[in-house]
């Protein structure tokens, strides 16, 4: 596969602090790379490093075959950049900005149909004030598609935006990809790198901690598979059984709900015939998801 | 960068608050001075009170007339005339009593003056008119004619008032104001927004936008300086006899370098409200101690040896001796010089300190 992006031994440091820390990986052409973490982990640090916008303190980084300290001006050309919560012109309508924006790489923009992209022909003609958070958010990626980038790099895309919103900017970042663009987009909804990203970066205090495919990353969880089953007055003796086999345990505090961690597949298949014969009201069966992992790998929750 | 030019204008007159600002507190500014002291300079109002119907009572008030320097309203009851200058309406009231000047022996001999003691400068020059043409009266009565006599020659024919002196001001004012404010708060807003950030993740140069941020604020200011002349000379008949263009191009070296002290605050400011703050400090200090509504000469020695160093103050010079006097801006090449001092300081500055992104 080729490569779009390499990054080796990647430092950031401000002071003693060392915001981004030695970190390598790859970015391959058409895939969705997520950087994963906390706020702090050093996310936003990384990728504005990759779009020349900060000086890496030690390190390479290399795109679409230039390196950046050299070919700063070469690669801002190719890629295209959506900031974390940046504003746009306040007197300038989304036709307007976007014009003004091609001409900064000299081209020529179709304004429309990049507002069909996103849904907002009807506000060409609007200031982005006049636009709700989601659409405000739809309209600075599609911003940074005026040039037509190869790479595209997106900060926190849905960080803030309600459920409905956020799938509407699955949908969009589904379509960029689908054009052959290569994205790289960081997240603190694990949920969010579950379903969009094909390859995951697991990052805390400046350093990777996971990386892999998505689905392989979520399979390196010690307890990848899961039971989830709801029953009132569930005995002693039940449980004690069931944890033969794995971790159970009530669901935030809901003393009817509970979800049973397990190891492997045998162990699941046994456990599963023991809750079967209690008879639950639901019975749900699953996988550790990628928060799962999280939780495992920095033993703490990301919501905290 | 021309579209960023064309769209910084677009910009600037959809801003309609600040555009507002820009250009209508100097016109506030023109025409409260034009009120105060456009067209004929009148020291205040004074009433006459003419009780008598000579020939000499009517010089009286025809010479009063005549000298142009007050306004002169006709008052027949003495004590609403003094109720007047008790309520600061009127500052003096010329009483001429009955049969004065009248040719019989026991007609009254005097005028009266009654005045504020607050406006004495009133009453002197009201004095000195009176008594110049009583003079002359004696002297055709007398049948002789004056021995000594004073003659009064003005240094330059030109017909120059307070209002001359201060529209000038107003225009550095206004310069000044638009361009530390609008720069600096601007571009502070710009990072504050990251805007700024956002354009540095594509390849224009940030001298570019810089030059073009620049280049389209000058219109703003060039609109301004026409603004105000215009209604300095048409409404409030200020004098400029110089070369007009020559005000326009000292004008816009005059806002540039204003423009480099909106980006040096800019640069030295984190939030908007530091700028903000960081600009009023710049220009509210400059506004009265630069020569705007007064001369600085008339300032303590020592505080005139460091103000007229202060940006505005050779701008205003020069611009003076351009509309005032006609001169060359070089009439004083050391106002030339302070200026490029300046610029040179401002623009070493900026770009060291101005950067788009924090990196």
């Amino acid at each position: 596969m080729e490569k779009i992006i390499t990054i080796k031994n990647l430092t950031k440091k401000y002071g003693e602090l060392a915001a981004v820390n030695n970190i390598s990986f790859e970015v391959f052409k058409g895939e969705i790379f997520g950087l994963l973490g906390e706020n702090g982990a050093g996310k936003t640090t990384t990728l504005e490093m990759i779009e020349g916008l900060r000086q890496p303190t030690s390190g390479e980084i290399e795109v679409l075959g230039h390196d950046i300290k050299k070919d700063r001006d070469l690669v801002k050309e190719k890629i295209g950049v959506q900031l974390q919560s940046s504003a746009y012109y306040q007197f300038l309508t989304l036709t307007e900005i976007l014009n003004l924006f091609g001409s900064f790489y000299n081209k020529k923009v179709d304004a429309m149909h990049l507002l069909e992209m996103v849904g907002l022909t009807s506000k060409a003609k609007s200031f982005v004030s006049k636009l709700s958070g989601g659409q405000k958010q739809r309209f600075s990626i599609v911003a940074s598609l005026v040039n037509n980038p190869e790479v595209v790099f997106l900060d926190e895309p849905t960080t803030g935006l309600d459920p409905l919103a956020r799938r509407h900017l699955w949908d969009l970042i589904t379509q960029i990809k689908r054009e052959g663009k290569t994205i790289i987009l960081t997240t603190h909804y694990m949920e969010e790198a579950e379903i969009l990203c094909d390859r995951v970066a697991i990052m805390e205090q400046g350093k990777i901690l996971a990386m892999d495919d998505t689905h392989r990353l979520m399979n390196r969880a010690e307890y990848p598979y899961t039971v989830n089953f709801v029953k009132e007055d569930v005995k002693k003796s039940s449980i004690e059984k069931i944890q033969k086999f794995g971790k159970i345990e009530n669901l935030f505090g809901k003393n009817n709900h509970f979800i049973v961690r397990l190891k492997d597949k045998e162990s699941s298949n046994k456990a599963l015939k023991i809750i079967e014969a209690l008879e639950p009201e639901t019975l749900t069966l699953g996988r550790a998801s990628l928060e799962d992992l999280f939780i495992e790998l920095t033993g703490k929750s990301i919501e905290e | 960068m021309w579209k960023l030019f064309w769209a910084n204008l677009k910009m600037i007159f959809r801003n309609h608050q600040s555009l507002r600002w820009a250009l209508m507190f100097p016109l506030i500014f023109t025409f409260i001075f034009g009120f105060f002291f456009g067209k004929n300079t009148n020291v205040g109002t004074i009433a006459v009170m003419n009780d008598s119907n000579t020939e000499i009572a009517a010089g009286v008030t025809k010479t009063l007339e005549g000298t142009n320097v007050f306004k002169i309203q006709k008052e027949d009851n003495l004590d609403t005339a003094k109720d007047e200058i008790k309520r600061g309406k009127i500052s003096a009231v010329v009483y001429i009593p009955e049969g004065f000047g009248d040719p019989v022996p026991d007609s009254p001999k005097q005028i009266e003056i009654i005045y504020d003691p607050g406006s004495n400068q009133v009453s002197s020059s009201i004095s000195g008119i009176i008594n110049s043409y009583l003079t002359s009266v004696n002297f055709q009565i007398q049948n002789s004619k004056p021995i000594y006599g004073l003659a009064l020659e003005p240094i330059n024919d030109r017909k120059l008032n307070y209002f001359d002196f201060v529209l000038a001001g107003i225009l550095g004012l206004a310069l000044m104001n638009s361009s530390v404010i609008g720069i600096g708060v601007g571009m502070a807003r710009y990072r504050e927004d990251k805007i700024l950030k956002r354009i540095t993740t594509t390849p224009i140069k940030g001298l570019w936008f810089i030059i073009a941020e620049i280049l389209s604020r000058l219109v703003v200011n060039l609109i301004q300086i026409a603004l105000i002349l215009a209604i300095g000379c048409f409404f409030f008949g200020a004098h400029i006899y110089g070369n007009i263009f020559v005000v326009f191009l000292v004008a816009m070296v005059g806002a540039v370098l204003f423009q480099l002290f909106g980006f040096v605050v800019a640069s030295f400011s984190k939030t908007t409200d530091t700028a903000q703050g960081m600009a009023t400090a710049i220009t509210i200090p400059m506004m009265f101690l630069a020569g705007v509504f007064f001369p600085i000469d008339a300032l303590p020695k020592w505080l005139y040896y460091i103000v007229q160093y202060l940006p505005l103050a050779p701008i205003l010079r020069i611009i003076r001796g351009v509309t005032l006097e006609g001169l060359s801006p070089f009439f004083e090449p050391r106002n030339a010089i302070i200026i490029l001092v300046w610029l040179i300081i401002t623009l070493a500055i900026s770009s060291w300190k101005f950067r788009l992104t924090d990196e």
